[in-house]
Order: C-alpha cells, then structure tokens, then sequence
C-alpha cells in the first residue's frame, strides 16, 4: 500500500466519524423527544412513534439509504449523498436511541416526580431539574453503545457514492487485487474510533458523577 | 461542560450545514437534450472497483471509461459531472432517473435493455475462467465438472453461466456449487485462499488480473458466447444515447478509441456499431 493508500483510508475515516457524529447529533434529541411522547403517552402519538420505531428498526441501513437516495426523489426531494447518508443513520440511530431513553424514563422512580410535584415545581422545571439529570446518565452508557454501533453500521451508506474507511479499503483492493492489506488497515482505524469514543464516554461519566 | 456544548453545537451546525447544500428541492427526472443545455451540465455515474475499466488510483479515478469520458469532455459544449458509485446503486440510479448516463462497462442483457437503452458498445466481452496458478486438476472445460465456482451476483457473468453447463452437459460433467460475491475483488481472494476451484469473469478483466498477479493466478478458456459491453441511459431517452453515440462513433473512426482499448485491454476490437442482447 502506498502513503496515498493510506491517505484514502483516514480520509474515509473521516467521513466516518462526521457520518456517525452527525447522525449521533441528531438521534439523540430526536430520540429523546419521542421517548418523551411515548412515556407522556400522547393520545395518538404515541402509537404512531411505536409504530415509527418498529418500522425503523426493522429497515436494514442500506434499504433505508437506497430508499431515502432513489425513491425519495419520486416525491420532488431529492438529496444529495452526504445529507442522504446523514439522513439514513439519523433516522435509523434515532429509533434506536428512542428505545434506550424510553428505558431510562421508565427506569425513573415514581416518587421523584411526586417530590418534585409536591415542591410546587412546573412541568418545564421538573423535566430539567430531576427527570433529565437522572436519566441522561442512566442512558449514557447504552447511547455511547449505540454510537459504536452506528460506526460500524456506517459502511452501508457506501451505496450513495460515499467513501467511508470500508469503501476506501474496497478500492485499493480492487486496484492491487490485494484486498488483504487495506483490510487490516481499516479494522486498525476502526478500533481506534471506538476506543475513542468509549475513552470520552469515560470522561463525561466522571464529570456527571 | 461549557467547552462541550460548544463542540456539540458545532458539530451540529455542521450536519445541518451539510443537510442544506446536500438539498435540492427539485424532482431528479433524467434530463432531456434540452434540459441539459439550460442547466450547462449532464451527471454521468462510474464505478470505482472495476478495473480496467474504471478504478481508483492515488485518489482519482482513471480507466477505460474514464479517459473516454475525458475525451468526450472536450467535445460537447457543456459541463460533464462524474459521480463515483458502487455498483449496486449505479444501474438503479440511471433507471430511476438520478443520473443522467451509466459511463460504466455494463455488459448488454435482455433484462437489462428491459430499463435501459444502450449506447454503441465500448468493448466486446466473453467470459472466461480462471484458476489458481499451478492447480493441475483443471485443464480444461470438462475439469470444472462438480468444481466450485465463483462470480459476481447480479452480474452478466453470473445469468450466462447456463451456457458454462451446457457445455460441461455435452463432456458429461455437471455444474458444482456456485459461489456469489458483492464484487470480483473478494472473489479472487477466495480463489487464492483455495475456497473456491475457479472465478469466471470478462477476458478483458482476467487478463488485467492475470497480468498482475501472474504467479498467483491462471487463465482458462471461454465459457461463454461473446456479449457486448457498453454505457446506458434510462429507456426511452434516445435524445441523451443520441449524443453518446455520436461522440462513440466518432472516437471510434478517429482511431482514439482504438488507442485507448490498447492502452488498457492490451487489443482492440472489431465491433458492430449498434449491438442488442444477444
């Protein structure tokens, strides 16, 4: 493999870390927000988020991007391949995440919101106060779980013409036929994203603790 | 916890600032000639782990397809954009209309020409075998007989094989278990590491493989009748294969496309001017 070689591959990483950071960005609010509707059990949103998630999590990455890439156009939107590839982890992470948050919510114990009631504390109050502290790091752990997951789903979204560390490595294969080389390198490079990120989840706790 | 935020607000600006440019609030139709000349550009896709044909080398896309695109750039009066795509999205893309051509060495099939109109052929194409150097057991057609074989799915190769067992029908032999990969790379992996007896693939694409890495692998005979390989458009927009074919032909008949086929095929070919399925 030669330094361009190499080059490619952390270039590719690169897009795989904005991909899955981005998608990450946007799921984990997202994902709150409907955890929120189904915990508050909105009267007819809620079923529709269930049913959203279900749908979501049952959709293979490259399903979801092939559809959101080529069909979504038929109805005049049309993404380009990076909003389309941020689109497709974004909304798969998001149901995800969704699931994570509603388990830490219901993790939650009852008499804390009676407390807070019983202090005379607002909705608004009460959310920011005691629910969102308890439970953002009750879900910590399992939404950085997520994250990592999120990298090495990442690959799918080379169907769009994306070239994340996996295509890069495809590419070099097929021009040396030697697929071998930047294979390791690109398993090297991946250990060492998600090593990262568990390193900075690492961090994070110990200040919310 | 302030620094954080403030990461986490960037990055966020970030993606929200890709989901912008990214969008384009118009309905993608493949364009007409017309539409094509008002906008000032034509979006053609390739592939990049095809080679010859088309690969990746130091980050830029070179190949067969690539040089011709190069030369047709200079011969038509507006921009030329070349998106890079994997294979699997490359023919639905043009199909459903969201690129305008496939610059791409598709092989010409009946189920293809089905969404598709293709261009006048860039290279003619027969499958052949090959195998791991040194392996004695198979010297011809007949010792594939209950071999283990290798291709590429979705792929022209793969809906020819039946003409492989005929032929193996008429030594007396049976066709062995067929092994389907996303893309040839991993193919001849396979074949090197000994997990599969033989890959069957162009000539074209053996030949580039077998001058590459001749002590690792061998080339066989033909296993197929021979099929044409050339770029497409969506069905029905003859206007835009118009266009393509006349820079073909022309290339054709200055002789620069013959330069190129010997460039990368290391032959030329003597082909018709228009070819259908088979």
């Amino acid at each position: 493999m030669s330094a361009a070689d190499y080059l490619a591959l952390l270039q590719g990483a690169g897009f795989t870390v904005m991909f899955s950071v981005a998608a990450m960005v946007i799921g984990i609010p997202a994902g709150l927000g409907l955890a929120l509707v189904r915990w508050a059990r909105v009267p007819v949103l809620a079923p529709g988020v269930a049913l959203l998630v279900s749908v979501l999590r049952a959709a293979p990455a490259v399903t979801l991007a092939l559809l959101i890439f080529f069909a979504l156009p038929r109805t005049g939107l049309s993404l380009g391949p990076i909003a389309a590839g941020i689109a497709t982890l974004a909304l798969s992470t998001t149901a995800f995440n969704c699931e994570i948050w509603r388990a830490a919510l219901l993790a939650l114990p009852r008499d804390q919101l009676d407390a807070a009631l019983a202090m005379g504390m607002s909705r608004g109050l009460r959310f920011r106060r005691i629910v969102l502290p308890q439970v953002a790091r009750a879900a910590l752990p399992a939404l950085v779980n997520e994250l990592t997951l999120l990298v090495k789903v990442s690959p799918a979204i080379a169907v769009l013409g994306v070239v994340d560390i996996t295509r890069a490595a495809v590419r070099i294969g097929a021009q040396s036929y030697e697929p071998l080389p930047p294979f390791m390198a690109a398993l090297v490079i991946y250990s060492l994203i998600v090593f990262l990120f568990v390193r900075m989840q690492r961090v994070v706790e110990r200040r919310f603790a | 916890m302030n620094t954080n935020r403030r990461t986490l607000l960037a990055t966020g600006a970030l993606a929200t600032g890709a989901f912008l440019t990214g969008a384009r609030l118009t309905p993608a139709q493949a364009a007409t000639m017309a539409e094509i000349k008002t906008r000032g550009f034509m979006v053609v896709a390739t592939e990049d782990d095809f080679k010859p044909f088309e690969f990746i080398k130091d980050g830029k896309p070179t190949g067969y397809d690539t040089e011709l695109l190069e030369l047709m750039r200079k011969s038509v009066p507006f921009e030329i954009k070349q998106e890079t795509i994997p294979w699997t999205g490359l023919l639905p893309g043009v199909g459903s209309g969201k690129y305008d051509a496939a610059v791409t060495a598709a092989l010409i099939t009946k189920e293809r020409e089905a969404f598709l109109e293709f261009c006048s052929p860039i290279a003619e194409s027969t499958d052949y075998y090959v195998k791991k150097k040194g392996n004695t057991a198979i010297t011809g057609i007949k010792d594939l007989a209950g071999k283990k074989c290798g291709v590429q799915a979705g792929s022209a190769m793969l809906s020819a094989l039946p003409e492989l067992e005929e032929m193996l029908k008429a030594t007396g032999g049976k066709m062995g278990e067929v092994v389907q990969y996303v893309s040839y790379p991993e193919a001849y992996q396979d074949l090197a590491i000994g997990r599969t007896d033989y890959v069957v693939n162009t000539q074209i694409n053996l030949q580039s493989l077998v001058q590459d890495k001749p002590g690792v692998f061998e080339l066989g005979q033909a296993v197929s009748k021979k099929i044409y390989i050339a770029w497409a458009v969506k069905k029905g927009n003859t206007e835009v294969r118009d266009l393509l074919d006349t820079f073909l032909i022309g290339a054709r008949k200055s002789g620069e496309m013959a330069k190129l086929q010997q460039k990368w095929f290391g032959l030329t070919f003597n082909m018709p001017e228009h070819a259908t399925a088979g």
